[in-house]
């Protein structure tokens, strides 16, 4: 069944070293994965073991020390800033482990900024936008500042970003980390929706229920791949 | 061209919104700005003005007139005085005489010594002058319509005062305001350093030119000045004002006089004139190069100032690098290309200083302006200057707020995300 589909990210002996004064940090330690279109991947491992690196890298938003990285047989290294702007802003939604929202900006207009770099009228941007925070369940919290918001609606607003441009690779590092058990399993359902409509799906987590949803689990220790199942 | 405009306009939204978020950084940058335009437009304006204003001064006296003097009066006034003019001998009695005699091009004549200001006491029984008198003059000719003063009551110096050597004087309005508040002052005496004089005549009130009261001023025959107040005969500094009988004379008329006059002192050819002869044009020309020098001086000094503020406004702008260089990653994380990027921030760098600039212009033009008001000259925008300013605040800003962009555009997203 995996031969049939299309190998969408493609990794070869990749390494990310962090050179600090007199330690050396492998971050990531000769790497090879091949992600194929409609993979509903799971992560896990210890903390520090190289997890958040490997997300950076595949979406567009690390460069690797060593090794080749191609995304959709193109050479990440050998295209220019505009086309990974555009990867990041069309195919890839990134839903960070720290959110990384502006906190200038209120909820709505946080979700709104990937569709401010597609050309999208104003009006079209607000319904999207509104839209996708419904799916996290956060329509009554659309004016609010992230600092006016608790942690787990913090991380639905970091979602909700991440799905409004309807990217067909989500990666989300640790999506259900500040969640509570029932909101946490509306957004996985959600992820599990997402799946069936053919979207490509990498999900970092700490928790072995998380895990068990995806089809496939991949474990990481030290900046090696340990598992892929 | 429509999604371009569109686009420009979201971006100018966003920077507007950004604005109105951070407050405090956004008054003290425009603040920083607005101080240094404020000052160079208000300078600039009160120099415009005072340039106009002195213009008029000297366009009101008559343009077929000369001078000889013993030296440039506008150097040594604005404290220029070489040693050499120092030295230079003082124009006498018997040489203005001499001159006179010789001279054919020239229809009038008159020597003049002026105290600017006196320092003498004006008074009328017991009542003193109170101020320092502005303009204590002495003449052989017809000054009152040389400078434009019209007699409002009695009669102007005549030839037999200054055969005479009568003690006869003329009263500016100041004068008579002030000790004689309620009378007529003519046929009346005033002691001049206590040696009484009848005042002959009251002149028109004219009010104030470039902050000098026009009206603070006493004249005498100038035979009688040299008789009183002279000490030895060659001892005064006569100043010559000469008039040709047409403007289209004046060049020849003065011609005649620098040869008459080097004959007189006989000055040997090749030397220089040991005086100073100038048209009303070439008092004009120095001033202007008087004016030009400041305007330069001043240009520089504003130039620092603007300095200071953009260093000021540097600081306001670092101080935030870091926060913005997260922002920037977390824009280039979500799709943002570089030139967005570059975009975003220099329409916001350029917005904020031109909005910082407008303020100080308007603050600047209002202020000059007031300043122009109270020399009683009409309001004056100095264009060029506003212009400059709108330019050095733009690119004060675009220097200062696309640093933060270049910084963060050589980083990847991620480390900028991280930067602190
Ligand atoms: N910018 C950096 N400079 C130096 N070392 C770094 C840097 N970023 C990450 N590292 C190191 O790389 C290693 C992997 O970090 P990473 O963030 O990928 O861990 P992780 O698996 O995501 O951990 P966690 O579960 O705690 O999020 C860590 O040991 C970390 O100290
Ligand atoms: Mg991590």
């Amino acid at each position: 069944m995996t031969k049939s589909r299309k190998e969408i990210i493609g990794i070869k002996s990749v390494s990310k070293i962090y050179n600090l004064g007199n330690t050396v940090v492998k971050a990531l330690d000769n790497v090879s994965l091949s992600i194929f279109e409609n993979d509903f991947i799971s992560i896990m491992g210890p903390s520090g073991s190289g997890k958040s690196t490997l997300m950076n890298i595949i979406g567009c938003l690390d460069v690797p020390t060593k090794g080749s990285y191609k995304f959709n047989d193109e050479k990440i290294s050998q295209m220019k800033d505009s086309q990974l702007a555009d990867i990041r802003n069309q195919k890839i939604g990134f839903v960070f482990q720290t959110f990384n929202l502006l906190p200038k900006l209120n909820a709505l207009q946080n979700v709104e900024v990937p569709l401010v770099y597609s050309n999208l009228n104003r009006y079209k941007r607000t319904e999207k936008a509104k839209e996708a925070l419904k799916i996290v369940g956060l329509s009554n919290r659309i004016n609010h500042k992230p600092n006016e918001l608790s942690g787990g609606q913090r991380q639905r607003v970091a979602i909700a970003r991440a799905l409004v441009n309807n990217p067909s690779i989500i990666l989300a590092d640790e999506p259900t980390g500040n969640l509570d058990s029932k909101s946490g399993s509306e957004i996985l359902n959600f992820f599990d929706d997402l799946h069936k409509a053919g979207n490509t799906l990498i999900i970092v987590t700490h928790e072995k229920t998380v895990a068990k949803r995806a089809k496939r689990r991949i474990e990481i220790f030290d900046g090696k791949i340990t598992l892929d199942e | 061209m429509n999604r371009v405009i569109n686009y420009l306009l979201d971006v100018v939204r966003g920077v507007l919104f950004y604005f109105s978020q951070t407050k405090l950084r956004t008054a003290l940058t425009l603040l920083g700005i607005t101080v240094g335009v404020s000052s160079i437009i208000a300078i600039m304006t009160v120099l415009a003005t005072f340039e106009k204003s002195t213009e008029q001064v000297v366009a009101d006296v008559r343009t077929n007139v000369f001078y000889i003097t013993r030296e440039n009066p506008i150097e040594v006034s604005f404290g220029n005085n070489n040693k050499w003019a120092r030295n230079k001998p003082k124009i006498t009695w018997s040489e203005y005489e001499q001159l006179k005699r010789s001279l054919k091009l020239t229809k009038n004549m008159s020597a003049v010594v002026a105290e600017e200001p006196s320092d003498r006491t004006f008074s009328v029984g017991k009542k003193e002058f109170k101020s320092r008198l502005q303009s204590f003059w002495a003449a052989d000719g017809d000054m009152l319509s040389l400078y434009k003063y019209d007699i409002v009551d009695g009669r102007n110096i005549q030839n037999v005062d200054i055969q005479n050597r009568s003690r006869v004087a003329i009263i500016g309005s100041a004068i008579k305001d002030e000790l004689f508040p309620y009378a007529n002052p003519v046929g009346k005496e005033i002691k001049i350093d206590n040696i009484p004089f009848e005042i002959i005549a009251l002149t028109d009130e004219k009010g104030e030119i470039a902050g000098q009261s026009m009206d603070s001023m006493v004249g005498i025959p100038i035979s009688t000045y040299l008789k009183y107040f002279g000490g030895r005969w060659n001892r005064t500094d006569l100043q010559l004002v000469l008039e040709s009988d047409s403007i289209e004379n004046i060049e020849n008329a003065t011609d005649e006089a620098i040869g008459v006059f080097r004959a007189i002192r006989k000055i040997p050819p090749g030397q220089p004139n040991n005086f100073y002869i100038a048209t009303n044009d070439q008092l004009m020309d120095t001033f202007g190069e008087f004016t030009s020098y400041l305007t330069t001086f001043i240009g520089l000094i504003t130039g620092i100032s603007l300095l200071v503020a953009g260093i000021g406004i540097a600081n306001i702008m670092l101080v935030s690098l870091n926060e913005r260089i997260k922002e920037i990653g977390i824009r280039k994380a979500l799709g943002a290309r570089r030139s967005d990027i570059f975009m975003q921030f220099l329409i916001e760098a350029i917005l904020i200083s031109v909005l910082g600039g407008l303020v100080g212009i308007v603050l600047g033009l209002s202020f000059g302006n007031i300043v122009a008001l109270f020399l009683e000259q009409e309001p004056v925008i100095p264009y060029e200057w506003v212009l400059y300013s709108l330019q050095i605040c733009a690119s004060m800003g675009i220097i200062f707020g696309l640093y933060p962009a270049i910084k963060a555009s050589k980083l990847n997203p991620i480390d900028s995300m991280r930067f602190d």
